[in-house]
């Protein structure tokens, strides 16, 4: 069996205590030896509206996918869509997808070149059209990367629309180029489809993200992993959070599976782990009771790949019971250094300095306490911070808004603990 | 709570059912927490509230008729057994250990399992206290570095308490808190063994005996076998029985309800002399520790032994009077030495 599940937890509640708190380790080495059990498509989408002429954009972007291309192995199906204010398929026929081989990926490098800047931004349509071509493959690993340079154009509400009908049928991986695209929009599709988001400040950079992106995607060797819970009766789950690699709220896409579980997807899995805090409210128990607050597999289909047991211990012995198991305690200060940084930015857009500097303070404090270098590195680059230990900031006059959308977007990154409690 | 459902699939026609109709899985046994047919699953969890419907080794009972009879029982407060215990009689032989986990440890139940399975085979080899004792400290300080990771933190650690019985002859060993008493038939009850606590080291340097007992650290232990305890001296005593009596072994779960030699004595006899058998009255004796409270596991072993020919004396003849420590007793500890809670 591939799969591990393996939960981290202070079991003993105090008397009276309901909130039951795990952390659950997800670790797989790849399924049959690194084979993929299923087949996999990889689209292509590349923004091609009017702005991507700008900055040599436009031929970044030319040079990225098909450095991107080449990353694909043989027999994996393959389609590139250029994005304007329609979705337009550059490779191959309309309607088609291509199996990679040597001759297919030569005649997508021909046919990429074929890419020009003009037209309008239509994320909706875009994402629309990967659904349609990768529904001719269902089963397969379905991942798509997006490239865009500016705000979405289509009438609003249209893509959380387009989003809610095509959520589950493909994982995508959201670049932003430049600072003139929204970080709220590309999270909100990254979200929704499983993927990351991210700046690329320079077009320069993007070949290096996309060759990184795609030889991710083709060390996934599973679909479409799931977290199934179960809980018992009178209990309820509160929130599954993936918290590393990076921070995810799954609450909200669980679906229901049989009496007391539901599902939450995971999307496709390769050799890796990941990490997921799982919150569960219970009826309180007396002195001695041992309860199962929960159990939670790794599932595929019908098939149950690895399985953990949260409990839940109530003891009269506080000594017991106040110990805050470690990765609970890492993985809760992870999440609100996300939560904290996200509405820093807010509030400093919206001429709230006060606040800012609060919420970027406690950033700080918290980034620095975590040893998570980077997001206090990014965040260096928006505040001075004097004492990162008291999370003591000072809001810097001048900000490169590339720097703050980088801050933005990596918020969510995580780092690990060590593993003994 | 409906009492006709299928705790799988919530199928309401499995009332009184081996199987459900809907799913066709086995009913097994009905949850003692919430009643549901066939709640309890496979990993004992119930499968409609989630409770645990037990471990076997919640209660435990070992009947070795009118030569020994030992219980041991989860209690009403903790949620598992952290207690265990060993006895083996061989024609008039009996060996009996008492092990108590340390519940701020990791894994106290399995350290007490450790503690008294290797004291009771080394026994079996040889009838030394003290060795048995220190076999029992190497095979549980060995569990901080196998296992569960955790265990390498906060090591697991537990009491012990051993005896002997040949004849007349009674050896006993222990560190910790986990006691032997002597009981004749009338009279006060004579604590054979003197606790590793933080209480006892307190009074015996002088501190008010009332006052030490109610101190928070009071049940704090100051020895105990682990991997993080100070090298282990085990605390020895050797006593000729003139008469008859009864050998008690017992953790605190039972003697925090009868702190002083008199209600010890009177409770226990009684529950002797209920008119049942030796295994009836140690069954009673968890249950008068549970009405109690049953604050804490509970563990009692009763051992009669007698001389061969009844003197009027029925008081233990000691090997080294007053019947307490031995020439091998550990050196009189600080009132500042480490403890476990």
């Amino acid at each position: 069996m591939p799969y591990t599940a393996e939960a981290f937890q202070n079991e003993f509640l105090a008397l009276g205590a309901t909130e039951v708190n795990a952390i659950i380790t997800v670790t797989s080495s790849g399924s049959e030896g690194g084979r993929r059990t299923a087949g996999a498509t990889e689209i292509i989408i590349v923004d091609a509206s009017g702005s991507m002429q700008a900055e040599g954009r436009i031929s970044a972007a030319r040079q990225a996918a098909k450095a991107a291309v080449e990353c694909i192995d043989d027999g994996v199906n393959f389609a590139i869509i250029a994005g304007v204010s329609t979705a337009q398929q550059l490779f191959p026929a309309p309607g088609q997808l291509a199996v990679s081989s040597p001759q297919t990926r030569a005649d997508a490098v021909r046919s990429i070149d074929r890419l020009q800047a003009s037209g309008g931004t239509a994320m909706g349509a875009w994402l629309l059209l990967a659904a349609q071509l990768f529904a001719q493959r269902p089963g397969d690993i379905a991942h798509a990367i997006l490239l865009t340079d500016g705000d979405n154009g289509e009438r609003h509400g249209y893509l959380e629309q387009v989003l809610d009908s095509i959520a589950g049928r493909f994982t995508c991986d959201c670049r932003g180029v430049g600072v003139n695209w929204k970080v709220s929009e590309l999270r909100k599709i990254a979200t929704a489809l499983l993927g990351t988001v991210d700046i690329v400040a320079q077009p320069s950079g993007l070949t290096a993200a996309f060759e990184q992106m795609m030889t991710k995607a083709m060390g996934k060797t599973s679909a479409d992993v799931q977290l199934k819970v179960w809980t018992p009766v009178n209990a309820s789950v509160r929130f599954v959070k993936q918290v590393e690699p990076e921070v995810m709220d799954l609450t909200g896409k669980r679906t229901e599976d049989g009496p007391r579980a539901g599902r939450y997807p995971l999307g496709s899995w390769g050799a890796e782990s990941r990490d997921y805090h799982v919150c569960i409210d219970v009826p309180a128990g007396a002195a001695g009771d041992e309860m199962l607050a929960a159990r939670v597999s790794v599932v595929e289909g019908d098939t149950v790949h690895a399985q953990s047991l949260v409990r839940a211990v109530w003891t009269e012995d506080t000594v017991l019971s106040a110990k805050i198991n470690r990765q609970v305690a890492h993985y809760t200060g992870q999440a609100e250094l996300a939560d904290a940084i996200q509405a820093g930015i807010e509030a400093r857009k919206a001429g709230d300095d006060r606040t800012a500097t609060i919420k970027f303070g406690r950033a700080a404090q918290l980034a620095h306490a975590s040893g998570n270098k980077a997001t206090e590195e990014l965040l260096a680059t928006v505040v001075d911070i004097e004492d990162a230990a008291t999370g003591t900031v000072r809001l810097r006059r001048k900000v490169e808004a590339a720097d703050e959308m980088a801050l933005d977007t990596r918020s969510t990154k995580t780092v690990r603990v060590g593993r003994s409690q | 709570m409906t009492m006709t459902d299928c705790a799988s699939c919530a199928d309401e026609r499995a009332a009184g059912a081996a199987f459900c109709e809907a799913c066709g899985r086995a009913l097994g046994a009905p949850c003692p927490n919430c009643g549901i047919p066939g709640g309890v699953g496979e990993d004992g969890y119930c499968q409609n509230c989630g409770m645990l419907a037990g471990r076997p080794r919640d209660h435990i009972d070992i009947d070795c008729g009118e030569v020994a009879a030992a219980v041991t029982d989860r209690g009403r407060r903790h949620h598992r057994n952290e207690d265990a215990m060993w006895l083996a009689v061989r024609g008039g032989d009996v060996d009996v250990v008492v092990s108590d986990g340390v519940s701020a440890s990791f894994d106290p139940d399995v350290a007490s399992e450790t503690a008294a399975g290797t004291a009771g085979a080394l026994l079996a080899e040889s009838p030394d206290v003290s060795a048995a004792i220190l076999g029992a400290k190497r095979a549980v300080a060995e569990l901080a570095s196998t296992g569960d990771p955790r265990r390498a933190t906060s090591n697991p650690a537990c009491t012990i308490v051993v005896a002997t019985v040949r004849g007349a002859e009674i050896n006993i060993g222990w560190v910790g808190d986990s006691r032997a008493y002597w009981l004749p038939p009338e009279g006060p009850a004579e604590q054979l063994t003197e606790d590793d606590s933080w209480a006892t080291h307190a009074i015996a340097m002088g501190a008010d005996p009332i006052a030490a007992m109610q101190d928070p650290k009071a049940h704090a232990i100051t020895a105990w076998l682990g991997a993080d305890a100070s090298p282990v001296l085990p605390r020895t005593g050797a006593f000729t029985v003139v008469g008859a009596g009864h050998l008690v072994l017992c953790s605190d779960g039972l003697w925090n309800y009868l702190p002083d030699p008199e209600s010890f004595a009177s409770t226990v006899r009684a529950h002797l002399h209920a008119g049942g058998t030796l295994i009836s009255a140690a069954r009673s004796l968890v249950e008068f520790a549970n009405a109690a409270g049953g604050a804490d596991n509970i563990t009692v072993a009763l051992i009669p032994v007698s001389s061969p020919a009844p003197a009027p004396d029925s008081s233990p003849a000691t090997d080294s009077a007053p019947a307490t420590d031995s020439a091998v007793d550990s050196a009189p500890a600080t009132a500042d030495e480490p403890v476990k809670e």
